[in-house]
């Protein structure tokens, strides 16, 4: 016992010793709190939003699109026109049109044809409204058109950024890209939110109000067929397309993952997809798979067709094929 | 079997229309270029009082056949393509039909009116005074009348020389093409417009000549719309592929 008489005594215990309360430990659990505020606060944001008037509290609390209700859709939508009317001047007719019975829908797009014109690709921002800076700024479309080299498919070697005086060029051939829809679909898989899901008919859709927008579904594309809003869209009034789909082509908040739906709003109404409208060489075949009077089902029985990325098993319902 | 999709609306048009008003007036206008030349020459023929070095040049010239004036003729309407309400959406073909239905449409051009005073001319590559834009490169054809029909020329031939009219423009190609009309009859080659769904409403498909020109049938490259602009921050495109992309600082 070295106990010096001229200190007291002083009972220390083991929290005292090892982790003594000093400046050193003060500022430590100083930063942590104010590190775990400034979360809190993160994560109360939506209330501030909610707090402004940017959201409305049935926003906050709506539910995943497969638990709605028709009614609610319903009332969902109305407000939808409403803030698109407030916000940017042009009323649309939102809809929600339901997979078709004995419809599951293919496409296939013949690559002796494609001379790579963009046609596609342009049409496809006119009608989905997507972002756009100019008119013609197709970073947001859903198509990208590749530019191969002649020989063999190799994507490694191809360019999105082409820009020739006249296409086709002789020594190159063109194979536009875009959703694949396909039957393993890696996207749905990694979903942490279950916010895209694959329809009766085949198609690929996102709830935009469900997702959270953490983007493992473009990770895990093999096509790159996704596209992400960093940005509240911009779009002008004139471009916006009036005909719009609840789980298509209606304007997208700001942070949600978008994506080719086949033009959902048109084909299950019946017509074909804004893209193949346009094409001017007639390369795209679209149809449904279940009919065997349908043009795809002509396709995949009396043409050879190919699938992009066959070896990654996503088993997709958009087929190349070359004719003749 | 082939069949039209839809009728669209003719527009009646005057026999002759103003074409025919181009036509006299530039009649007019050689009349009096003539009569304008013709004093000049005389009025230097009677100054010199030589009459033999300054006739001798024009008097060669007018051997020789004019050309005859270009008369501009007016596109027809064209078919319609696809549902009406889709005006965003660029449809229109590659190529506007001149020949197609012109008399459905009105057009009162009868190839008939010249052709029973000209008898058929078999071979192309002779010198010819009308049609001088067409240029024959559609495989081995070297004759019109491989097509055109000999006698009626508004129609076309067949095998047996019976004549194809000149709508089913369709069958005629099929005389060759025969696996290229069975995509097309499929809705395989070529675009479908509308309505993949008939039971919703109707479809339009885009018939040979609105996409290929038949006298020199492969189709035409054509420039391509503006591409994505490249990151501005981000690597360089392979070398192989950096052409000619805009916006890229190299």
């Amino acid at each position: 016992m070295n106990n010096d008489p001229g200190q007291p005594q002083v009972p220390r215990t083991l929290e005292e010793v090892f982790r003594p309360q000093n400046r050193r430990t003060f500022l430590k659990g100083a930063a942590a709190t104010v590190a775990g505020m400034a979360g809190l606060v993160a994560a109360l944001k939506p209330l501030l939003a909610l707090e402004r008037g940017e959201i409305t509290l049935d926003d906050l609390l709506q539910r995943h699109y497969r638990q709605l209700t028709p009614g609610d859709l319903q009332r969902i939508m109305a407000a939808l026109e409403t803030k698109c009317q407030q916000e940017r001047g042009v009323r649309p007719t939102i809809r929600d049109l339901k997979p078709m019975d004995g419809v599951e829908f293919g496409y296939a797009l013949n690559l002796t044809r494609c001379i790579g014109c963009r046609r596609c690709a342009h049409a496809c921002l006119k009608e989905n409204n997507q972002s756009r800076e100019r008119p013609d700024d197709i970073e947001m479309s859903y198509i990208r058109v590749l530019e191969l080299n002649k020989g063999a498919i190799n994507l490694e070697t191809s360019n999105v950024y082409y820009d020739a005086a006249q296409v086709p060029q002789p020594d190159k051939y063109y194979m536009p890209v875009q959703c694949h829809q396909c039957r393993q679909s890696p996207c749905t898989k990694v979903c942490p939110v279950q916010a895209t899901w694959q329809e009766q008919d085949g198609i690929v859709v996102v709830d935009y109000n469900w997702c959270i927008g953490c983007r493992y579904c473009m990770a895990a594309c093999p096509y790159d067929a996704r596209r992400f809003n960093y940005k509240k869209p911009a779009l002008q009034k004139e471009q916006i397309n009036p005909n719009q789909d609840y789980l298509s082509n209606r304007i997208r908040p700001k942070g949600v993952v978008e994506k080719c739906t086949f033009c959902l709003q048109r084909t299950r109404d019946g017509r074909y997809p804004a893209c193949l409208e346009v094409c001017p060489t007639g390369a795209r075949v679209f149809g449904n798979l279940l009919d065997p009077e349908s043009e795809i089902h002509y396709v995949l029985k009396n043409k050879r067709v190919y699938v992009l990325k066959e070896e990654v098993g996503t088993l997709p319902r958009f087929y190349y094929f070359f004719d003749t | 079997m082939y069949r039209l999709d839809s009728d669209f609306q003719t527009t009646p048009r005057r026999k002759w229309g103003w074409a025919g008003a181009i036509r006299s007036s530039l009649k007019t206008g050689l009349l009096g270029v003539g009569l304008v030349v013709a004093a000049v020459t005389v009025g230097r023929w009677v100054g010199s009082g030589q009459s033999a070095p300054g006739t001798a040049k024009p008097g060669s010239e007018t051997n020789r056949l004019p050309p005859l004036p270009v008369v501009a003729k007016p596109i027809p309407q064209q078919p319609p393509t696809g549902v009406a309400e889709d005006r965003h959406l660029d449809k229109n073909p590659p190529r506007e039909t001149r020949g197609l239905d012109l008399v459905r449409l009105g057009w009162s051009y009868n190839c008939m009116e010249c052709h029973r005073l000209f008898p058929a001319r078999w071979h192309y590559d002779r010198p010819m005074n009308e049609h001088q834009d067409i240029r024959l490169e559609h495989g081995n054809n070297r004759f019109c009348l491989n097509c055109h029909h000999p006698t009626d020329r508004n129609a076309f031939v067949d095998y047996d020389g019976s004549a194809i009219a000149e709508a089913d423009v369709v069958l005629l190609c099929a005389k060759c093409h025969g696996p290229t009309y069975r995509d097309w009859k499929a809705g395989v080659h070529g675009r479908r417009n509308g309505f993949w769904d008939r039971q919703k409403g109707t479809q339009t498909q885009l018939r040979c000549i609105q996409c290929h020109d038949p006298h020199h049938p492969k189709f035409q490259p054509m420039p391509p719309l503006p591409p994505p602009t490249y990151p501005p921050r981000a690597a360089q495109p392979p070398s192989e592929s950096r052409t000619t992309a805009p916006g890229v600082t190299p």
